[in-house]
């Protein structure tokens, strides 16, 4: 176990004593207090929802004596540009609450840092916001416009806000008691700013549209655009030729359209495709791959022990920890399903490092061996190596772990590896073998 | 007082001992100097290389000093066009590296004040030696070639020693001492070979194309002088580079044709059918040159080159050097056209395979190692500037380069194209296959900026996107830009990118092409459109 550290944040009460804060806030915590306003006395919360790929989480306080005194706040909308806005909350802790005041600068899409990958609706403001105002709210006319959650370390005296569309949607999307995630279109598009561009695909003067160069599979866009299809229309959006839609007096991404939505909703198209508009509806997915491409939070990682051979799933993680941007591993996770569509399996099944013993000397300084095959069987995922493992006939000679990246084949002695698994895990002080979470590998069953 | 005096007598003696010991066994009489005179010459070459980003423009220009060794070429070497101002077949070898990209190389004796000019006539960049030739024959008069002698390698203490020149001015030459720690297989980053290099000890002051003396005579020439580490290239190596140089085309060194791995363990052996007491190295992928190149295939077990047996890490006992890696056989025993066996077990079966030593070769990558002496290939469309991804080509981003250019083009050099984008979501037949014969591998070309032009508007933020057709035709190579942008499609130009590029396709109109060409080239002042 590692050392535990302590991490402050702001949040405010919402309807329904719900306290709502930035995922960040309460990621990994194992124990959460929660002050009010000069008060010293802490109060045991819990996590009722959380939404990383939108920064957002939803606290309860177990002891009701908590809300005696506190009013909710309501939720208002998406403020003017250059209207003044106020944030609130406990910059580098402190006991009292701050109040900074400034105005909204811009208001676009930008990554949020705590999935990583993700963007979002984001408003900016010139109003202070330091670690520690996290997940407190910003106002406008007594009403929370958005919860305070990133700054920008290149820009001065800049800080940006969640804005209300995205905290409304993940307040629907969580009544049936899960949270889904955002939904994704999954196409990656071009602009048609070039004329010549718009000559050649013959479109009509003054059709603006943006075209679709990739179609993401398996997700919402699968089957439904094709790649040259001209977005025209999105609802009863036009999109412009930078793919461009208006937006409460703002021009945003036209994405803006989905990531409003619920997984399940429909969604109205209108595309330029081989000469004629046609009208399209496709269902919103969540992103294919978003566990493994995003920051993991909360769950200890996956793993898989045979013959002392670690095996891990490939994550955004891993990937960034130092050492680990590797030519196989960054082809792996980045560039294979981008470049040769439906080859990526439902998980990159590495081996991590190897715990020496006699079994697999010879292989003690293997590290990041990507593995293709299993005794000629593609390995699915790591719940799905687990389970070839578990089913291999008695009387099998050798295990053979082949990778499209490694000539030589990993072979280890199975009998051998199995006489040796218990004394492998014994020697490293490793309770289980193996560790997979069922809800996420349909393999495993 | 008596007690510090006793002290300092006990003290005294060991040390008196030390000194005699080093006078007796080190510090043999070093070579006269005088006769290096005629032998060896002060170099100093001015280089400007090309920038890569702007591949019309060249660099700062700097200069290198060193040395190079007065040789004669074989008898039967005559190297064509070549007006060397002597009789005697006599030329200067250097390093390619302070040769390389040179615009002017001057070349001092130490008898004669002024430099006299000379011209590189050969270079094996990955070998770092090239020839010079000077067209003066005052410059030669006088000048004795060096006299070569294989490198003494027992382990006696006395046979390491070694020297080397160590020039304070173009007046005052003398001698440094050193000591050979090893002889190894060397390599350089900007090249793929690995070639026998001594190691050294000791010889700081030198540079390169320096001497290396063994008993007064030539055992080799100094190619840097690193960190730390000095390394030369022995004179079997050195005399085999010369027996080529009269080569059309020009072959370089001995060089195995194949990458090998060790097998791990036991349950490898099982699974391979290889019998475990055999000792062997695994072939893990077969070259597009080199030694067994043409006889190998991936999943070979060698077992035996020659008359050598491999052990289990790749060694020999090798008749000179003792216990070292199989490449150092090219030294002296296998020589490039030397009819060689090679014993394998394929598939479980023993098989003797019969091949000819054969060279390294440069240009089999697909993304070429360090270009040098050539200008950087580039075709200019519609200001979309195409240029094939090589080593230089990354570099443009400066010393950490390794982390701070693209990641995709490194992947692209870290695993030579491991991943095709060519063949279809398939993997490379290049490294599955059992033989590679294609002579020039593809190339990855680039749009590596786009310069501005209203004809580009909305394509601007495009950079370093690698291409993968142009007019529906695969490009495979520079070449293949320019032939396709021969042929249209219905008045249109149309350009495909690798996914995960700025964008995917590009258009331009064909009716304004010529018009943008010339303004992009008036407008940048850039001399030509295209470098071939």
């Amino acid at each position: 176990m590692k050392p535990t550290s302590q991490g402050l944040g702001s949040g405010f009460l919402i309807h329904d004593n719900w306290i709502l804060t930035n995922a960040h806030v309460v990621s990994d915590s194992r124990m959460l207090l929660v002050n009010k306003i000069s008060s010293p006395k802490p109060f045991l919360a819990d996590v009722l929802a959380i939404a990383h790929d939108s920064d957002l989480a939803l606290l309860k306080v177990r002891d009701p004596k908590f809300y005696q005194g506190l009013t909710p706040l309501e939720l208002g909308g998406i403020p003017e540009l250059r209207s003044r806005v106020r944030a609130y909350g406990y910059p580098v802790g402190g006991k009292e609450l701050s109040r900074t005041e400034g105005v909204v600068s811009r208001i676009e899409f930008g990554t949020y840092v705590h999935p990583g990958i993700d963007s979002h609706l984001l408003i900016q403001t010139d109003s202070a916001i330091n670690p520690g105002n996290s997940g407190g709210p910003v106002t406008q006319s007594g009403q929370a416009i958005g919860v305070a959650f990133q700054s920008n370390l290149r820009l001065n005296d800049v800080g940006y806000f969640i804005p209300v569309p995205l905290i409304n949607r993940f307040l629907t999307d969580i009544k049936d008691g899960r949270y889904d995630g955002v939904p994704e279109i999954g196409i990656e598009t071009s602009s048609l700013i070039n004329q010549h561009y718009r000559k050649y695909l013959g479109l009509p003067e003054d059709t603006g549209g943006i075209l679709v160069e990739r179609v993401v599979p398996h997700s919402s866009a699968d089957g439904v655009l094709l790649i040259g299809d001209v977005l025209t229309k999105i609802e009863d959006l036009q999109i412009d030729a930078a793919g461009m839609v208006r937006y409460s007096e703002q021009q945003v991404t036209f994405f803006i359209e989905a990531e409003n939505r619920q997984i399940g909703d429909p969604l109205q198209l209108q595309v330029w495709r081989k000469g004629k508009f046609i009208n399209l509806t496709l269902t919103l997915k969540t992103p294919p791959f978003g566990s493994e491409m995003r920051n993991s939070y909360d769950e200890l990682p996956e793993y898989v022990i045979f013959g002392g051979l670690v095996f891990i799933a490939l994550n955004r993680n891993y990937i960034h920890s130092p050492g680990n941007i590797t030519p196989p591993l960054a082809y792996e996770h980045w560039y294979r399903e981008i470049e040769r569509p439906r080859t990526r399996q439902e998980q990159v099944v590495i081996v991590t490092r190897v715990l020496p013993s006699p079994v697999n000397s010879g292989y003690t300084n293997l590290h990041n061996f990507v593995v293709s095959s299993l005794n000629g069987k593609p390995v699915r995922s790591l719940a799905h190596l687990e389970k070839i493992l578990k089913n291999m006939p008695l009387e099998t000679t050798n295990v053979v772990f082949e990778s499209e990246w490694h000539k030589i084949p990993l072979v280890l002695n199975f009998k051998e590896s199995l006489d040796q698994h218990n004394s492998v895990l014994k020697r490293y002080g490793i309770i289980d073998g193996s560790r997979i979470y069922a809800d996420k590998n349909k393999d495993s069953q | 007082m008596k007690h510090n005096n006793f002290l300092y007598t006990l003290l005294k003696w060991p040390i008196t001992a030390t000194v005699f010991l080093f006078t007796s066994v080190l510090q043999a009489d070093p070579p006269e100097i005088k006769p290096w005179f005629q032998q060896a010459v002060l170099l100093k070459s001015y280089q400007q290389s090309f920038d890569w980003r702007t591949p019309w423009e060249k660099r700062e220009i700097r200069t290198q000093s060193g040395m190079a060794l007065v040789v004669r070429l074989p008898v039967s070497v005559r190297i064509s066009e070549s007006e060397n101002g002597n009789n005697n077949n006599l030329y200067l070898l250097t390093t390619a590296e302070i040769v390389s990209d040179a615009t002017l190389i001057e070349v001092t004796r130490k008898d004669i004040r002024s430099p006299f000019q000379a011209k590189l006539v050969l270079m094996d960049y990955a070998a770092n030696l090239a020839l010079l030739q000077i067209n003066n024959s005052k410059f030669w008069r006088n000048l004795r070639p060096v006299k070569w002698t294989p490198v003494k390698s027992s382990t006696d203490h006395e046979a390491k020693d070694i020297y080397s020149l160590k020039i304070k001015s173009q007046d005052e030459w003398t001698m440094e001492s050193g000591t050979i720690d090893r002889m190894t297989v060397g390599h350089r980053g900007v090249s793929n070979a690995w070639f026998p290099l001594l190691r050294l000890n000791g010889i700081s002051k030198s540079g390169q194309g320096y001497p290396l003396l063994q008993d007064n005579e030539t055992a080799g020439m100094i190619l840097d002088v690193g960190t730390g580490e000095t390394k030369a290239m022995p004179a079997a190596m050195l005399l085999e580079f010369l027996k080529h140089a009269g080569s059309n085309p020009y072959q370089s060194l001995a060089h195995r044709g194949f990458i090998w791995s060790k097998l791990p363990q036991s349950s490898t052996y099982n699974h391979l059918q290889i019998p475990l007491e055999k000792p062997g190295i695994w072939i893990s992928r077969v070259l597009p040159y080199g030694t067994g190149s043409d006889v190998l295939m991936q999943g070979d077990y060698l077992t035996k080159l020659g008359k050598w047996t491999l052990s289990h890490d790749g060694k020999v006992e090798h008749p000179d050097w003792g216990i070292s890696l199989f490449d150092l056989l090219f030294l002296a025993h296998l020589k490039v056209g030397d009819s060689v066996k090679l014993e394998v077990i394929r598939e479980g079966k023993p098989v003797v395979l019969q091949t000819k030593v054969s060279a390294y070769k440069e240009n089999s990558r697909s993304v070429p190692l360090k270009i040098v002496g050539t200008a950087p290939r580039y075709v200019i469309e519609g200001g979309f500037l195409f240029q094939e991804l090589t080593l230089n080509y990354l570099r443009i981003w400066g010393a950490n380069w390794q982390t701070r250019a693209p990641m995709r083009l490194r992947l692209f050099l870290e695993q030579n194209k491991a991943v095709s984008i060519y063949e279809n979501n398939k993997t490379d037949k290049s490294s599955n296959g059992s033989k590679i014969s294609s002579e020039h591998p593809p190339r990855i070309v680039l749009v590596s900026q786009v310069i501005p032009d209203p004809v580009n508007i909305g394509y601007q933020k495009l950079s370093n996107a690698v291409v993968l057709k142009v007019n529906g035709k695969q490009i495979r190579r520079l070449e293949d830009v320019s032939t396709a942008f021969l042929n249209p499609i219905n008045n249109f130009h149309r350009i495909d990118f690798l996914p995960g590029s700025e964008r995917l396709s590009v258009i331009l109109s064909v009716a304004e092409l010529a018009d943008a060409n010339q303004r992009i080239k008036n407008n940048f002042r850039i001399p030509k459109l295209q470098s071939f």
